[in-house]
């Protein structure tokens, strides 16, 4: 995840409080879907930005996965979601972003 | 010496540049040598590899444009730095494929190996310049292309900084996880060599795997080609690494790890500049060339010189990629590609920039 | 790239700031260059002194290019 993001989410979530934060990530590719979930619950593993050695435990999701897509309108989903459903690796996303979740997340 | 006194935390210095100290990006690339009693950045993760055995007492810092443009200086100033502390240990990186970072790090860990006597180690990717630079002289522990692979690469850099610094049996490259050294260490085996040989001819007639005991290096040098002539009558081409494109950038060459290379047509273009010229390379601060593209690529003075008679004629077209962290293998490929063009359309010499 | 343009029968100068990085890239004629982010030019001049400083090194280059050399040669600005 850019440092900026890094920045914000770490910015928001001193101002908010952790447990009031959900991150939903966007990314086209497993790998890179995998690293932004990493950095928002475990800390950033490429030790570069803000979140580097800094494990928020954020809740993070992908839109693509059943827990995203099962609660909101179906129609809104198809409209903005369904075509890039049906491109990418939604499988392996969910698998990468899952398993970051259930190892890090604390809320 | 009493019996059970325990041996102090061993010390170490890191050497990171201004990306990974958090500092900033290319615009900060000409950071000047800084040093911080923190841990930073790749530090962290570092620090949690040696648990209660080392710690991190001072962070090098420097900007990788910095030290690649004053490295003698930069080096001074760093190896002062370093010296204060008195380290048992120094570790620079890990630098992956940021090839200035690279070689400032290869360069950095051989000079407090040799000059101050610490010992010293790095880690970054087998591609980078600063591999084939260094790796004879320094260990370097052989990391993933990206900064992804940080873990990765700290699991194997721990380990082998403790046995370093404890002076212990250090393995083979494949155990270890360090770049090929080119060092020859003789050892005993139950098998006579003939015996071995027979065995290794007999796979390989078969068709079977088998590993060499003495992998030959890779030495592709390529000699020179005889000078130019008359360098009045010449065709000169322009080839370059540092990304420049016409505005834009239509092909849409990558900003690093390039996919691609460009052919661009400068024919009546007599000055570069933000109109018609840009960079598309993500590796340095891009304000400079966007600002005046013939600061990559010299196109106005080359004009000058043809229309001078100094140069025969400069080539109408020129070749650009980007060299930031571009395979090897792709680097070669374009340029096979693109030679036969050059040789095809009669240009005489090549005037190749990089950054 | 610079290999492969001089395998092709090429011959080529590499201007470059990092001249170890040449070298072990396999570059024969090398002219080392300003700084990274401009290597042919120098925003801290006078547009007319950065261009006269240009030409000066691909003056240089020009040069490289029709000396002879056995190995790799380093030609530093004058």
């Amino acid at each position: 995840m850019d440092l900026e993001n890094q920045r914000r989410v770490k910015e928001l979530t001193e101002k908010y409080g952790a447990e009031n934060m959900i991150v939903l990530i966007g990314g086209a590719e497993a790998e890179s879907a995998g690293l932004a979930a990493e950095t928002v619950t475990a800390g950033d593993p490429t030790f570069a930005g803000p979140l580097a050695g800094v494990p928020l435990g954020l809740k993070v999701y992908h839109p693509v996965e059943p827990e995203f897509k099962e609660s909101v309108d179906p129609d809104v989903y198809d409209e903005q979601i369904g075509m890039m459903e049906m491109v990418l690796d939604v499988d392996s996303i969910i698998e990468e972003v899952k398993a970051m979740r259930d190892e890090h997340t604390k809320y | 010496m009493r019996g059970g006194e325990q041996m102090g935390k061993i010390k170490v210095v890191h050497y990171i540049n201004q990306f990974f100290a958090g500092i900033g990006g290319e615009e900060k690339a000409d950071h000047r040598p800084e040093v911080r009693e923190e841990v930073l950045g790749p530090g962290l993760a570092l620090k949690a590899g040696f648990k209660d055995e080392a710690e991190i007492v001072a962070t090098v810092i420097c900007g990788d444009s910095y030290f690649g443009e004053n490295i003698e200086e930069a080096k001074k100033e760093v190896l002062e730095m370093v010296k204060k502390y008195n380290p048992d240990l120094f570790i620079a990186g890990p630098a992956f494929n940021a090839g200035r970072y690279g070689v400032a790090c290869g360069t950095i860990a051989d000079a407090v190996q040799n000059e101050l006597g610490i010992p010293s180690l790095t880690a970054m990717y087998e591609e980078n310049p600063g591999a084939d630079m260094f790796k004879k002289a320094v260990y370097i522990v052989s990391t993933k292309d990206s900064a992804a692979g940080m873990r990765d690469a700290v699991k194997k850099i721990v380990p082998l900084a403790l046995k370093l610094v404890k002076g212990e049996e250090i393995g083979s490259p494949a155990e270890e996880g360090y770049l090929e050294r080119g060092i020859r260490k003789n050892y005993f085996t139950d098998k006579r060599g003939s015996e071995r040989a027979v065995d290794m001819l007999i796979k390989k007639l078969k068709g079977e795997e088998f590993e060499t005991e003495f992998p030959m290096p890779d030495f592709d040098r390529v000699p020179p080609n005889p000078a130019v002539k008359d360098i009045t009558k010449a065709t000169i081409a322009i080839v370059t690494s540092g990304g420049a494109v016409p505005k834009g950038n239509p092909d849409h060459i990558e900003s690093s790890s390039a996919q691609k290379y460009g052919k661009y047509d400068i024919e009546g273009i007599f000055d570069l500049n933000p109109e018609n010229g840009e960079t598309a390379h993500g590796g340095y601060d891009p304000v400079y060339a966007n600002d005046d593209l013939d600061r990559v690529i010299p196109v106005d003075v080359l004009r000058e010189l043809e229309k001078e008679g100094k140069i025969g004629k400069l080539h109408r077209y020129y070749y650009s990629t980007v060299g930031n962290g571009t395979a090897v293998a792709n680097a070669k490929k374009f340029a096979e590609e693109f030679s036969k063009e050059l040789v095809a359309d009669g240009v005489d010499a090549v005037i190749l920039t990089s950054t | 790239m610079v290999k492969e343009v001089e395998r092709a029968g090429i011959p080529v100068v590499h201007m470059c700031t990092v001249v170890p990085i040449s070298l072990t890239v396999g570059a024969n004629r090398i002219v080392p260059t300003i700084a990274i982010p401009h290597p042919l030019g120098d925003p801290k001049l006078e547009p007319h002194e950065e261009k006269a400083l240009r030409r000066k090194l691909v003056e240089r280059a020009l040069e490289a290019l029709e000396t002879e050399v056995e190995g790799q040669t380093v030609f530093e600005m004058k």
